[in-house]
């Protein structure tokens, strides 16, 4: 399954409506400008995420993870290098990390920035499709990138597709780049490009 | 009843009691109007509301803060299905908790949907308290940010320790390369009248600022380790300046500097050690002359008044940037540590200046207008110690100032040059010897009232009794002998030593081989401090 030009224009521009939300509650909570911006989207297998995303991280990354529910479900990942959620965080809170594994106070504020932006994402592909979606409380991990794809094939359908998303922080003259990736069944990705087709045309 | 029969439902109620009675987190549930459902004990505990005074009313108007701080949104949002996390570094608390020491709880919140099959009921939030770990981290950071205070001062350290290894490399060697160049060229060919005494002044010059390089280094280490000890006697600063003068002259003619002196017409008397005081004004003239280029202008001059004795230096030289003004003073400091730079020196100088007037209880320092527009260094020292009721008490006793006259001086030493030279120093000062060569004789000598001595000065490896045993003893006779003031002089150089005998008794510690001026001087103090 592959995105034609119209549909991934339209998630760009979708996804980019949610993470300005998300670029402004963090705004407001860390009372600083906060931009979130989507340069690239593209589709992968699950089977080919490892290769996808080998080509984008390094081994080791810093995730939070969410299970979303509802009539679109799946699993929602913010990943970023743990040096480079080390820096985000400490541009965020002007404290710098104890070490470069992320302390417990760092890894905190790395899960509360990722469940804005995972919500911020999910929330608006819910309102898009006017259904609800639930989400669990997320959770954190910094590992290697295989440890993090090989539990989300562990669990769930083996057919299903992942939204790869480059996320661009920029705040305080830095950029800090980091992924969301967001794993869906096939039944959902296929629900969702019928509205994003159908919102498309609303839009023309 | 066993496990097998028990209905799942009593776990999940036996799970529940469970966590409102001993859950090491806040826990509490609303429901879709956001009213308190559940409030556990810990809440309880934490926030002193008791759950009867809190279920059944709304949240926000028992956490008037949430709704203040905004925070109401994450439960209208977790009724829509979304979970909240709140990080102690982002939120610093969720529920204002007081502790003991009046400072709020530091806490971290999960706020969530609660789910009933598909059904969003109510929210449930988490609380924790990680008091714990915002120490720790403040630990860590303080501990961090010390060990990275001392790494900088280390490194600088050893940056300073590079600077000065390559600048004492590049002062040992040019020295020697002139004297290596000179003596190859007496070698290879017959000198004539003309070069040998141009060789042997290079020679001597370049020996010369060899050894006052290398006595630099040993006064600064031994000044490090506290093994500098000030001879002190009454000295005439006019006399020491004017011997620096005469000392940098050659070095100021050569480059046409001209050497301007102002010196008072009488005497400016201080308390202190001539060599040391001839060495900090010849530190400063030299290099006055050193940064003073060709043709230029060095004025020296000394002033008394009852403030003390001051030595002005200054130079129409390259001046000093207002910058490095503050660390001229500093060891292996120099303004310009590049290879290009003209003047030799290793920095050490104004350093030893600075020791050694600090250690005569004076001062020191240097000022300047800016680069190319000279600088002026001026050094305080403090007037003799001299009050008048003490001046007329001694007056009969000590007529003169530099002599003994009148003064009675049991020398106690085995070993008969030592004796001579101590016996000498006293009588050329005008004072009178009586000397002793063990502890026996020095008892026999204090029992003869008609000349009772008025000081002692004792050796103290004496063979059989001590010095620190005789002077024991003497402190056993009656009177006025027993109470003579004592002197120790001995080979035994170490602060432990010195120390040991201000212990035993002695007033002064003079260490072996000594200048005849200061065993007078230590002579007078004692009769003129005697209590």
């Amino acid at each position: 399954m592959e995105l034609n030009t119209v549909q991934h224009d339209a998630l760009v521009e979708l996804l980019n409506i949610g993470f300005g939300r998300a670029g402004a509650s963090l705004s407001k909570l860390t009372q600083q400008r906060v931009l979130l911006e989507v340069p690239q989207v593209a589709i992968h297998p699950v089977t080919h995420l490892n290769q996808a995303l080998g080509r984008l991280v390094d081994e080791r990354v810093a995730s939070v993870h969410q299970v979303f529910s509802g009539p679109v479900a799946g699993d929602a990942l913010l990943l970023l290098d743990p040096i480079a959620a080390a820096t985000l965080t400490e541009l965020l809170t002007d404290v710098p990390p104890l070490s470069m594994d992320l302390d417990p106070s760092a890894r905190e504020v790395f899960t509360e920035v990722g469940n804005i932006v995972l919500n911020a994402c999910i929330g608006t592909f819910g309102n898009m499709l006017g259904v609800p979606v639930s989400f669990s409380v997320p959770d954190v991990d910094v590992t290697s990138v295989h440890s993090v794809i090989d539990r989300m094939l562990d669990s769930g359908e083996a057919f299903r597709y992942a939204l790869v998303i480059t996320a661009g922080f920029r705040l305080r003259d830095s950029a800090v780049t980091g992924y969301v990736v967001i794993v869906l069944t096939v039944q959902s990705l296929k629900r969702l490009l019928d509205a994003l087709d159908r919102w498309q045309q609303i839009q023309a | 009843m066993t496990a097998r029969q028990t209905p799942a439902d009593a776990f999940t109620a036996g799970m529940l009691r469970w966590f409102e009675n001993h859950a090491t987190h806040g826990l509490f549930t609303t429901d879709r109007d956001l009213r308190i459902r559940t409030w556990n004990r810990w809440l309880a505990t934490a926030t002193g509301l008791q759950p009867e005074a809190v279920i059944g009313e709304v949240l926000t108007d028992i956490v008037p803060s949430l709704a203040e701080r905004g925070l109401d949104a994450c439960y209208h949002n977790a009724l829509k299905g979304h979970a909240t996390v709140l990080s102690h570094t982002l939120h610093r608390h969720l529920l204002p908790c007081q502790q003991e020491d009046g400072s709020l709880m530091p806490q971290t919140g999960r706020i969530a949907p609660l789910v009933d099959g598909d059904e969003i009921v109510g929210t449930i939030t988490l609380v924790g308290d990680v008091s714990e770990r915002v120490v720790a981290e403040r630990q860590l950071r303080a501990q961090i940010a010390a060990a990275e205070d001392a790494r900088a001062i280390a490194e600088a350290a050893s940056r300073a320790k590079d600077e000065f290894l390559a600048t004492l490399s590049h002062e040992i060697r040019t020295p020697l390369s002139a004297v290596l160049g000179w003596v190859h060229l007496l070698k290879v060919r017959e000198p004539d009248a003309a070069t040998i005494k141009r060789a042997v002044d290079v020679i001597e010059r370049n020996a010369k600022s060899q050894l006052a390089l290398i006595s630099d280094m040993l006064d600064m280490a031994r000044i490090s380790s506290g093994k500098v000890r000030l001879e002190l006697a009454d000295v005439n600063m006019t006399q020491v300046v004017a011997g620096a003068v005469d000392g940098v002259r050659p070095a100021a003619e050569a480059k046409h500097i001209r050497l301007v002196t102002d010196l008072p017409p009488g005497v400016a008397w201080v308390s202190g050690d001539a060599d040391r005081l001839l060495q900090v004004t010849w530190n400063i003239l030299s290099n006055a002359v050193k940064f003073t280029g060709d043709g230029g202008m060095v004025v020296v001059s000394l002033r008394s008044d009852r403030s003390g004795t001051h030595l002005t230096v200054a130079d129409t030289g390259q001046g000093i940037d207002a910058k490095f003004l503050s660390q001229v003073f500093e060891r292996f400091k120099q303004a310009d540590t590049t290879a290009a730079r003209k003047t030799g020196g290793l920095g050490l100088g104004l350093a030893l200046v600075k020791d050694l007037v600090t250690m005569h209880g004076g001062s020191v320092e240097a000022a300047s207008p800016g680069p190319g527009l000279g600088s002026t260094f001026s050094v305080h020292l403090p007037n003799r110690i001299e009050s008048t009721e003490t001046t007329a008490a001694r007056q009969p006793l000590l007529p003169a100032e530099t002599t003994l006259e009148g003064v009675r001086v049991l020398i106690v030493e085995d070993d008969p040059d030592a004796r001579e030279i101590a016996m000498r120093s006293i009588s050329d000062a005008g004072g009178m010897a009586i000397t002793a060569g063990n502890a026996t004789e020095a008892l026999a000598a204090l029992a003869d009232s008609t000349s009772l001595p008025h000081v002692l000065v004792s050796d103290i490896g004496l063979p059989g009794t001590d010095g620190y045993d005789l002077l024991a003893a003497i402190r056993q006779l009656p009177n006025e002998r027993g109470a003579i003031p004592a002197i120790a002089v001995t080979a035994y150089a170490s602060d432990a030593d010195a120390k040991m005998a201000m212990d035993r008794g002695f007033r002064a510690h003079i260490t072996k081989p000594y200048l005849p001026s200061a065993l007078v001087a230590a002579v007078r103090d004692a009769i003129f401090h005697r209590a």
